[in-house]
């Protein structure tokens, strides 16, 4: 249904406004706002799967004179995947924030912050892209300094600056697009770019400042300590969606706008800072004391794998062979949003029990907090990459890729990677298995709970026994 | 004006333009640098002007350089009551060590060469013939997007989307504001020489804000503009040491920072419901709308821009206006 | 392209150089945020000096009203910036 396409953007919009305006019903307006907003993803999910890519004009102008929406098999996927992440963290935060006042001022950031994700997602102008970039921006760091602690407000205010520099740089890229081609919807210049140095410089800015956002090594020295003084839920959104949304944004320029531009050159460079950016994430993770230290740098690791693809991408030589090695790169994708949510939610648990997160002192949390451990476990079984996670799949097809072209290089990151994954994620289990005689039990809430635990079951069963949805939806492409 | 003296109007301009953001962010000091910057903002409204670009001359005066200038400055005077004034000088370029160096030479050449890359893409950019089929597309609809100014057409109708989100944008950094923690204390209250200023300037600005969004359908002005003047009103009260700076308490003042979002999203979707294009408004009811929307949101403006100059929550009606030696008074005439 | 066009394109791709600069380099946040706004200020000229037309036609509308919605966005967050520094500030001296 194409009036999906509205509401999703909609309804968290006007959800946050009611919970603005009715501050003592804020946490019921929010969860409600939540459920509504993921069944219109999933309408729009099964209507881009039924009836191909669906387009929208906003005001009933055409495209370029007006703004058109439009959301094919990639952006409903992550859309539906964004849909599931905020409403297991909403649930999750219902019960992990309850100052009154807290609350009041958490949920219309956090509903704005979900406006933002869906309205980038489905956007098909560049200039609109910005201003949906700058809303993610804002709303990002509002909640990543939320509650106030020094630590939190630092890592918001550098994570601010850095994200605004991108921001001023993907500006300058869709200038000179205007300048150049006269026009700013993307379907539209998908047709039109030429490689020049128009396309190229603007592609370059708008990369750069792309990259700022998706913490690509070595830009990514913002990222830890963001998204490990972050309240949990808004890691576990940070980290699972929103330095997605940027990459996303890299991926639809790449592939599909100045799919013509790209050279090869410049697809090895990304997946070379890919490929340092696991390497130097996983060993950063290995060595981290913090549980939220270790789960920010493994992001930084995971998005890794993710620009790997790219020189994969551009070296496969037939259509059909690129499709299955990019629905290896959104298999991955997906799971690590899935994965990376429910550990974030599980580590707060564990904070907000024992006080810390501190790695050294998890001795005893299995036994006390038998769900939360397990969910930790899954998590990280779909991080390392181990049957049957989704992680599985796309790892698997990335190495399959690497084998066709011939670029070893890139299998051999993706073992050390996952060696090293292992190892730090069996150092967090063997912890937390750790035999304490007095354990004291604690009061467990299911809704906080629950949510970390599905959320990890849909990464490792969900994707990887149900995947193939997702190469079919990935050819409903714009 | 023959084209060679408007060549060296120009020049003359981008050579002040250039050298005012060149002083602006060399300067140490941190007042200094600030006030540069009003400047450089106050003359590159003229250059927009000169540009043929009024709407946003309005605008970068009025928010660029105005408001933006008052919420450094104020930030200044505030880290000033914090610090000793000899702390007030950056330590931005005083390092020497052959490292350092290295990286400024390093940061400099790649600024150089962004500036470079990005002429030469212009260059090409621009060789060709310019590209018409937007602005001939906004010129062939202006008529049935419901005001004769372009640019409010673009804004409102055409690309109306967008300013949704720039709404939710502001609503997004005034909240983020209020999560950080309660407003200052105010300033003393002003002298007899601010107050006096103090009683005609603000009904002036609230009259011209007025104008500016009548205005802004078929002449340069709108929304933004009028609710910079509007804000600029609250400003200067809250400078005077006013308790009352024309914002409403508790839930009102939710609701008018809301309105300009929420009447924006509700027209929309109103449209949306009854079987029209989302935000599509039809021609009969075009200009209506789109006055309607721009008035919520002028007030909506002026509020965020003023609670984002008042720094935090704003306090509950009856604390005292200002603790003593808290803070130096910037409003007192005739000092620094 | 007109002259004009080329002159003002030109001064804006100095002006985005000099922000950038300051932006990456300067240990004072205020200046670091001036250093952002100059940057918008100077992506800002190079939208307005493409939609100029020349001096007597009408320019291009479309670039005027993204620099009004930069405007805005800019200033947005440097409100934020501003207060994060505040409250940074005041943390710093409840320690």
């Amino acid at each position: 249904m194409t009036d999906a396409i509205i509401w999703v953007v909609a309804l968290p919009l006007a959800g946050a406004l009611a919970a603005l305006l009715l501050p003592r019903l804020a946490t019921a307006v929010a969860v409600g706002t939540a459920v509504a907003t993921s069944v219109s993803a999933a309408a729009l999910l099964r209507g881009v799967a039924t009836q191909g890519v669906l387009h929208y004009e906003l005001g009933g102008w055409s495209a370029g004179l007006g703004i058109a929406l439009r959301a094919d098999g990639l952006s409903a996927m992550l859309l539906m995947m964004t849909a599931l992440v905020v409403l297991a963290a909403s649930i999750y935060t219902s019960a992990y924030i309850t100052a009154p006042a807290e609350r009041a001022r958490f949920w219309p950031l956090w509903l704005l912050l979900w406006t933002a994700l869906n309205a980038l997602l489905l956007s098909g102008d560049l200039f609109n892209l910005y201003v949906t970039l700058e809303l993610l921006g804002l709303s990002a760091v509002a909640l990543a300094a939320f509650g106030g602690k020094r630590a939190a407000v630092a890592a918001a205010l550098r994570y601010l600056l850095v994200g605004l520099l991108g921001s001023m740089m993907f500006l300058a890229g869709v200038s000179l697009i205007y300048a150049g081609y006269g026009t700013l919807d993307m379907a539209q210049l998908a047709h039109m770019v030429t490689a020049g140095p128009t396309a190229w410089t603007a592609l370059a800015l708008m990369t750069a400042g792309l990259l700022l956002k998706t913490a690509l090594f070595p830009l990514h020295f913002w990222l830890p300590p963001a998204h490990a003084s972050a309240p949990a839920p808004v890691s576990a959104v940070l980290s699972a969606l929103v330095v997605k949304a940027a990459f996303y944004l890299v991926l639809r320029l790449w592939l599909h706008v100045f799919a013509d531009v790209v050279t090869p050159a410049a697809a090895n460079l990304l997946g070379a800072l890919g490929a340092a950016a696991v390497l130097w994430g996983s060993w950063q993770a290995l060595q981290a004391e913090r549980l939220k230290l270790l789960a920010a740098y493994s992001t930084v690791a995971q998005l890794g794998y993710l620009f790997m693809f790219f020189p994969l991408l551009q070296a496969l030589p037939s259509v059909t062979a690129r499709d299955v090695a990019a629905g290896g790169l959104v298999m991955l994708a997906l799971t690590h949003g899935f994965a990376k949510a429910g550990l974030f939610l599980a580590i707060g648990i564990i904070q907000q029990r024992s006080g810390h997160d501190s790695i050294q002192q998890l001795d005893g949390t299995a036994q006390r907090l038998p769900a939360t451990t397990f969910s930790i476990a899954l998590a990280g079984v779909a991080l390392i990459g181990l049957p049957p996670s989704g992680a599985f799949l796309g790892k698997w097809q990335l190495l399959a890729g690497a084998v066709a072209t011939g670029q070893w290089v890139w299998v051999v990151v993706t073992a050390i990677g996952s060696l090293l994954a292992m190892a730090y994620i069996f150092r967090v289990i063997g912890h937390a298995f750790g035999h304490q005689s007095y354990p004291n039990l604690p009061v467990t809430v299911a809704r906080e709970e629950w949510p970390a635990l599905l959320l990890a079951a849909v990464a490792v069963l969900g994707l990887g026994l149900a995947g193939a949805p997702v190469w079919q939806l990935l050819e409903i492409r714009v | 004006m023959n084209s060679t003296s408007l060549l060296v109007f120009d020049v003359l301009l981008l050579v002040s333009i250039l050298s005012l953001a060149w002083a602006s962010l060399a300067t140490r000091d941190a007042r200094n640098s600030v006030i540069l910057f009003m400047a450089f903002g106050l003359v590159l409204a003229v250059a927009w002007s000169r540009l043929m670009a009024p709407d946003v001359a309005l605008a970068e005066a009025a928010i660029g350089s105005g408001l933006s200038g008052a919420l450094l400055l104020a930030a200044v005077y505030r880290s000033r009551g914090q610090q000793p004034a000899a702390q007030q000088q950056s330590t931005g370029e005083h390092n020497t060590s052959a490292a350092t160096v290295a990286a400024r030479w390093a940061v400099t050449l790649l600024s150089a060469a962004v500036a470079g890359v990005l002429a030469w893409a212009l260059l090409h950019a621009s060789g060709s013939a310019p590209h018409d089929t937007l602005p001939l597309a906004i010129a062939a609809n202006l008529d049935a997007s419901g005001v004769s100014n372009p640019v409010t057409a673009v804004l409102l109708n055409f690309r109306a989307y967008d300013t949704l989100l720039e709404l939710a944008v502001l609503l997004t950094a005034v909240l983020g504001i209020f999560a950080l923690g309660p407003a200052a204390a105010g300033y003393r209250p002003a002298g007899p020489v601010f107050a006096g200023l103090t009683r005609w300037l603000v009904p002036l600005l609230i009259l011209a804000a007025g104008y500016l969004l009548w205005a802004g359908a078929h002449a340069p002005g709108g929304a933004f503009q009028a609710g910079a003047t509007l804000a600029a009103a609250g400003v200067v009260l809250r400078l005077a040491g006013r308790q009352h700076i024309g914002l409403p308490a508790g839930g009102t003042l939710r609701v008018l920072i809301a309105a300009g979002a929420g009447v924006f999203l509700t027209v929309g979707l109103v449209l949306f419901m009854t079987g029209r294009p989302f935000l599509g408004y039809p021609t009969a009811w075009a200009g209506t709308l789109i006055l309607l929307i721009e008035s919520a949101a002028m007030l909506a403006i002026a509020a965020t821009l003023v609670l984002a100059f008042v720094g935090g929550r704003p306090q509950a009606a009856g604390t005292p206006a200002h603790t003593a030696g808290a803070k130096p008074v910037p409003g007192n005439p005739g000092k620094e | 392209m007109l002259t004009t066009q080329l002159l003002y394109g030109l001064a804006a791709c100095f002006i985005v150089a000099l922000g950038l600069r300051t932006a990456l380099l300067h240990a004072s946040l205020l200046h670091r945020v001036i250093a952002i706004n100059v940057m918008g200020a100077g992506v800002f000229m190079l939208l307005i000096a493409v939609a100029y037309r020349g001096p007597g036609q009408q320019p291009d509308p479309l670039p005027h009203a993204l620099v009004l919605t930069g405007i805005v966005v800019a200033v947005s967050a440097t409100a934020l910036a501003l207060a994060l520094a505040r409250r940074l500030a005041a943390e710093h001296d409840d320690d």
